[in-house]
């Protein structure tokens, strides 16, 4: 490749607020995996034991073998130890598109000072997200299509520039924060024949001020979740917004997805805590002319960003509400004799609207998860499960441990709050045969969601496939359509002649006034099984007509992408997207934005995009 | 197994005598066939005359659960619907209408759910069990069940709710279900029942109490009523707790064929899939065959208009008198289950049901008319499935030859006749290891009451019940008679209804050829007027018209050439015999029509309204002057349903107009459809030349045109 990248040497704007080297570095290769979730150092290995160990020193678990959680993976799933399926070691240059190159485009890009490569691999790091196709083909396959230009803009001028340009020049432009989607919404068009720059908004990650006095702060959309809160806590104060991928994800990202994250019962969803956007589309920039709490003035702007996925513009800048670090923070869990119950009180915590910080239902399957993920005997874990066994079970009889669910909590506040909700909610649970649980199966709960992201790579080494999904549905709907879901879920794995059982798990993760988020896990093992992303894609896609026909949407915070454009249509109506394509057609015409996701464009493309976009070579 | 058992039990004699070519074969003799086990049938009833009824009904029964049921009592079931969200909102309604307190209208639901609710108790159960087996073995010869499908029955119950659909040809129906259910260690299902066996001192008791619940025979806009219904009958599909059996015809077909489908109850239980209730619901047709049916009288004269006798305990007691008689052999067929989710692929999108609570909206049209055809499927395939009995088909041989047929002849036809049906698909109970003649012998006996064979091998119709005589109409009397005969022949005309109505059109007509597009003309004008007779898919009459065609060219000796049936060379005895079969069906239907025709004009020169029920019964005094004056032969269009079937589809064709006053239906003939029709009609068949007649219906005068 020839040596076009270009650095700039402005270390940190003048008025940022904190001096900070970015977390995440421009070869985000080197610190991150290239074929997998997270940190190079982190991840599930089996040890010359034979059991499994998380590796590394950033994690609770980091350093620990999970004794159970092997046997658990054979029980559960049926992996064996002798059917590994390591990935391939590496892509490389000759694997993958030669870059379309518009040269006056990069002749203006020199002229910029602003920074950018084709470096095969900083490409190839931009050319997906984490579904589990994506993961899939970096690990079997190569791509169709991967951008040709990454772009290191470091602020907002930067990205104005490199937006007039690409307008100039007739560029396709992606943004990418930090590349957690699992929408397929990062994934290029196979069919886009202009040149496609990936707009890296990586470096942009400076809390430009902090306002005391009306609590919000102005930070730049590159920054990522656990770098704002670690920044803001120096200063006393967090956002509060804790999506499970928040390690990684960017406050960019959060806005162009409609994020929720796991306290919102305190803080609220992204579109909850936004005051101002800087949003910069191909038409110029649109923002708003004052950062007020609320007003009346039409249609609200801020609602053509948020959720708009990349397909109008870029968001640059970003006015959040923050808040004092709270005094108190405590887990806890109630242990349900069945997961109906557990659905009955969580729906009468949100109607008391005492919901603590985050409340979480887990059923059954996902409780034995928690379980497997035990690390052998140390102090800092009590033995839950034996307590439990000791006390609950043989005590107070009908507890079924195949039938029991856990709700997990997290209790945020001044103590003297804390103390009143979480008695409080342990009396409502109490109503409906709830019993206390203890702290640290409500925090193991929790570990839960970061670890199971690492989990689906150890799972890749052995034939599984797995991947997550939600919706949000009505209360009076929440049971059946779990219910029916991983029926439709069993039903179609039976039907398909998959050999193994598959892992099922759902858990009800946010609670409102009127309905509730519900999370499902979803992996087969493969083996025996000729395409296992299409026959997996497939049978997600069922599983979305189901969720669709029980009541919920086609997504609570994950968003449409490109996998769930088929179901958009359903979801807001023939005038609905015709409205959001004359958005489209007024601040993008050229389709400079032109991801293809949401509304833009047929789903029925999609399916044979991805298709053709994967190339797997193993299979 | 059991074979094993069996083949144990034999294995000393074998021993002793053996006398068998080798020791593998016990029974040295190809025509020693097992009744016991015949094609894919089982005998249930070989075991209870072998072992103990009281350790068998005493038993412990390992029923399967459905995977999500929550275990509860038929109390809770009440409860339950009393508190459920439909009920409430219904009380609401009711409130708002009527202005009655919440006290009394919920006094109203209690009631109503009173009335309604099954009590099924195993205790009752069993006992019931024990006295049902031993009337069981009293009446029949055997009960034969398709084994495989239970087993099939018993793996799906634990996954998804089951509705259980049997054919309704008889009152058994139900009780047999529920006794192969109990036989098999399945949950006993609970039965949709019409009130008329509440009223029934201790029978409608210990129905109650094996799982019937009652249900009124019309509630029309009684939203409370309807509310209480359905949430009852979805809480048992939606928690599993028993299968849901119901009979899609409505009540029993006392003609025995079937009865065109009624979707209430049907969209009612379905529903609950379509409001993603449940993950699937599945649906069981299943096929109940008499060799010879306990109601074939009572049905005789019900069809002829002689009102049938309230059921009640003393008819119960009456009924005594039928165990000393036999009545051969039952057959219970469990057809292929169908998925409503796979049944409904691509067909609906149940995103509709999403934005509004599901105990209120109804469902969508596209729903109604996929369940409408569903229906349809299921009472097709409760045909496709029915065991035919050597009866049905010596039944339709007889009934064309009224005055008697040799014995050899009989055969020949019956040979003939049963070759044929097993052609287009039947499923005929013919023992492989008997002779022809003693197969019909014993099948005559079975049915003493209806034939005779005579001295000189001649095998004749018994003309006239004697009992019966005093205060009746002989007409009627005799008529009953061939009714009864009809019932059988009856069950053999689903099997031949289609290529019936192709036969019909050649056989009777003049021209050298007939072009494909009139056929099919004539073929789909005669199946609209059938429809309420036999079972048409809705939409299928091309398909089906191609299908039949081609058994009737394949192996009838239709020909067709150039698009053209040749007629001369088609016109045979299948031809012929077919056609022959379902006459009676039209000649009445021409009667209905002249009736029609007859009506006097009103002031302003519109036929006078009337009841359909008056129309029907004035249509058969015309008929019955009709066989009087000698005109015409066939006592069986005096069948007050046949009547009232050709009246329904008139009104289909628009050759009848409705009329509603005072909320009540009344008819008038729509003069030019109607000539039309009936001079149509008697192109196929050979009507009498009616002369101007004058008859006398209760006091008033009809006179009947001879030509219009």
């Amino acid at each position: 490749m020839s040596g076009i990248t270009k650095q700039t040497s402005l270390k940190s704007s003048p008025c940022a607020s904190e001096s900070d080297p970015p977390s995440i570095p421009k070869r985000r290769q080197e610190l991150l995996k290239w074929n997998g979730w997270g940190y190079k150092d982190s991840k599930f290995i089996v040890n010359k034991d034979n059991h499994v160990e998380f590796t590394g020193e950033r994690y609770q678990l980091s350093g620990h073998t999970l004794t159970l959680l092997r046997d658990w993976m054979i029980a559960t799933i049926g992996i064996s130890l002798d059917h590994k399926t390591p990935p391939q070691s590496e892509i490389t240059a000759k694997d993958m598109p030669p870059p379309v190159r518009n040269e006056e485009f990069l002749a203006d890009m020199r002229r910029t000072n602003i920074s950018h490569t084709d470096d095969c691999q900083d490409r190839l790091f931009r050319a997906h997200g984490h579904t589990l196709a994506e993961i899939f083909t970096l690990r079997e396959g190569r791509f169709k299509r991967i951008p040709d230009l990454v772009i290191w803009p470091i602020n907002h001028n930067e990205v104005v520039k490199v937006v007039e340009l690409a307008c100039k020049h007739n560029v396709c432009l992606i943004p990418f924060g930090g590349g957690t989607s699992v929408s397929g919404a990062l994934e290029c068009p196979a069919n886009e024949n202009r040149m496609i720059a990936s707009l890296d908004l990586s470096q942009m990650n400076k809390i430009l001020w902090v306002d005391e006095k009306n609590l919000v702060a102005h930070a730049e959309a590159g920054i990522i979740g656990q770098d704002l809160e670690r920044l803001l806590a120096k200063k006393g104060f967090c956002t509060g917004h804790e999506p499970d991928s928040m390690e990684f994800s960017s406050l960019g990202g959060w806005v162009a997805t409609r994020a929720s994250g796991m306290k919102k019962n305190i803080y609220g969803n992204i579109e909850d805590l936004v005051v101002h956007i800087k949003f910069v589309t191909p038409q110029g920039t649109m923002e708003k002319s004052c950062q007020v709490p609320r007003m009346s003035s039409g249609l609200d702007i801020h609602h053509f960003i948020l959720g708009s996925e990349g397909t109008l513009g870029v968001v640059t800048e970003v006015t959040l509400k923050i808040r004092p670090v709270p005094e108190c923070k405590r887990y806890g869990s109630i242990v349900f004799p069945n997961f109906e119950k557990g659905v009955a009180c969580l729906r009468e915590i949100a109607r008391q609207k005492c919901a603590p910080a985050s409340i979480r239902l887990m059923d059954n399957e996902q409780f034995q998860f928690g379980h497997a993920l035990k690390p052998e005997a140390k102090s800092m874990y009590t033995n839950f499960m034996d307590g439990l066994k000791k006390f609950y079970i043989t005590r107070i009889k009908g507890f079924d441990v195949h039938k029991m669910a856990v709700a997990t909590l997290l209790f945020e506040g001044a103590k003297k709050d804390v103390d009143a909700q979480e008695k409080r909610v342990y009396e409502i649970a109490a109503n409906f045969g709830g019993l206390a649980g203890g702290a640290d199966n409500g925090e193991r709960g929790y570990m839960l969601t970061f670890a199971i992201a690492y989990i689906r790579d150890l799972g890749f080494e052995y034939y599984v496939v797995a991947e997550s999904f939600e919706t949000s549905v009505p209360w009076d709907r929440c049971l059946d359509l779990c219910t029916n879901v991983k029926d439709r879920l069993h039903r179609e794995c039976k039907e398909r002649g998959i050999q193994f059982p598959p892992y099922i798990t759902c858990r009800v993760t946010q609670t409102y006034d009127a309905g509730a988020c519900v999370y499902f896990y979803f992996g087969f093992n493969y083996r025996g099984v000729q395409n296992p992303v299409q026959m997996y894609e497939d049978i997600e896609a069922c599983a979305r007509d189901e969720i669709l026909a029980n009541g919920g949407s086609i997504s609570h915070h994950h968003g449409v992408g490109k996998m769930r454009k088929p179901w958009l249509r359903k979801t807001v109506g023939d005038v609905g997207l015709g409205a959001m394509r004359a958005i489209k057609e007024y601040i993008d015409p050229n389709n400079i934005f032109g991801n293809q996701n949401l509304m833009v464009g047929e789903p029925e493309d999609h399916h044979v995009n991805t298709v053709r976009n994967v190339v797997a070579s193993k299979l | 197994m059991r074979f094993l058992q069996i083949a144990a039990a034999h294995l000393d004699i074998c021993k002793m005598t053996d006398q068998s070519r080798n020791a593998w074969i016990i029974k040295d003799d190809p025509r020693l066939v097992s009744a016991r086990q015949k094609d894919f049938f089982v005998d249930i009833l070989d075991d209870r005359r072998h072992t103990s009824d009281l350790a068998w009904s005493l038993r412990q029964r390992d029923e399967p659960k459905y995977q999500y049921n929550k275990p509860r009592s038929p109390a809770e079931v009440k409860g339950h619907v009393l508190k459920s969200d439909r009920v409430k909102y219904a009380i609401e309604k009711t409130m708002e209408e009527t202005g009655k307190s919440l006290e009394e209208v919920t006094k109203e639901a209690v009631y109503i759910v009173d009335e309604m609710a099954h009590n099924l108790r195993v205790g009752v159960i069993r006992c019931f069990a024990m006295v049902l087996v031993k009337v069981m073995k009293k009446l029949f010869e055997r009960i034969y069940v398709n084994e495989e499908a239970i087993q099939n029955v018993r793996a799906m119950l634990k996954e998804y709710p089951i509705l259980l659909m049997p054919s309704h040809r008889s009152y058994l129906d139900f009780l047999l279900m529920s006794y192969v259910f109990y036989h098999y260690d399945l949950p006993l299902p609970v039965i949709a029942a019409a009130m008329d066996f509440m009223g029934m001192k201790f029978f409608g008791w210990l129905l109650r109490n094996s799982g019937a619940f009652y249900i009124r025979r019309s509630f029309g806009d009684d939203q409370l009523y309807w509310a209480v219904f359905t949430e009852y009958v979805q809480t048992h599909i939606c928690n599993g707790d028993s299968p849901v059996e119901f009979f899609v015809e409505g009540t029993r077909s006392r003609t025995q064929k079937s009865l065109p489908p009624r979707i209430g109850m049907l969209s009612a239980s379905l529903e609950p899939y379509f409001k993603a209730q449940v993950p699937d619901i599945m649906v069981v047709p299943v096929s109940m065959s008499y060799d010879r049916v306990l109601e074939e009288k009572l049905y005789a004269y019900e069809l002829l208009g002689v009102p049938k006798p309230k059921e009640s305990a003393s008819g119960v007691f009456k009924a005594r008198s039928i165990l000393s008689e036999n009545y051969g052999n039952v057959h219970i067929f469990i057809g292929e289950p169908k998925s409503i989710r796979t049944y409904s692929i691509g067909q609906i999108s149940r995103i509709s049901h999403s934005i509004s609570p599901r105990y209120i909206a109804s469902l969508t049209f596209r729903e109604q008319a996929l369940i409408q055809k569903l229906s349809y499927d299921v009472l097709l395939q409760q045909i496709r499935n029915m065991a035919m009995s050597p009866w049905s088909i010596i039944a339709a041989v007889l009934l064309q030859n009224m005055d008697g047929i040799s014995m050899k002849e009989l055969l020949k036809e019956v040979d003939w006749l049963k070759r044929q049906a097993s052609n287009l698909g039947a499923y005929i109970d013919w023992p492989v290891n008997e002779s022809a003649e003693a197969v019909i012998r014993h099948n005559i006996f079975t049915h003493k009451n209806i034939a005779t064979v005579t001295e000189d091998n001649v095998v004749e119709l018994i003309a006239e019940d004697t009992s019966l005589t005093q205060n009746q109409d002989p007409l009627f009397t005799s008529a009953a008679q061939e009714m009864m005969v009809c019932l059988y022949r009856n069950q053999l005309l689903n099997v031949f209804v289609r290529v019936a109505l192709i036969a019909i059109p050649i056989n009777s007509c003049v021209q050298e050829t007939m072009p494909l597009s009139e056929l099919k003309a004539h073929y789909s004008l005669l199946e609209k007027l059938l429809s309420r007779e036999f079972i048409f898919m809705p939409g299928d009459a091309e398909k089906d018209f191609d299908v039949a065609l081609a058994s009737l060219t394949h192996t009838c000796g239709v020909v067709v050439e150039n698009d053209c049936v040749l007629v001369k060379k088609s016109i045979n005895k299948y031809t012929t015999f077919f056609s022959q079969m379902f006459e009676p069906f039209l000649l009445g239907y021409w009667a209905m029509c002249r009736y029609l025709l007859s009506i006097e004009k009103g002031s302003h020169g519109k036929p006078l309204v009337k009841l359909p029920k008056t129309i029907s019964k004035e249509a058969q005094v015309l008929s019955a002057q009709l066989i009087r004056d000698g005109h015409v032969k066939r006592k069986e269009i005096l069948s007050l349903d046949m009547m009232s079937n050709s009246l329904q589809a008139l009104y289909d064709l628009g050759a009848v107009h409705k009329e509603k006053r005072e909320g009540t239906s009344y008819m008038y003939p729509n003069l030019v459809l109607l000539s039309k029709l009936t001079e149509d009609l008697c192109k196929f068949i050979d009507v009498p030349d009616l002369p101007r007649t004058t008859i006398n219906v209760d006091t008033k005068t009809v006179t009947v045109n001879a030509k219009l």
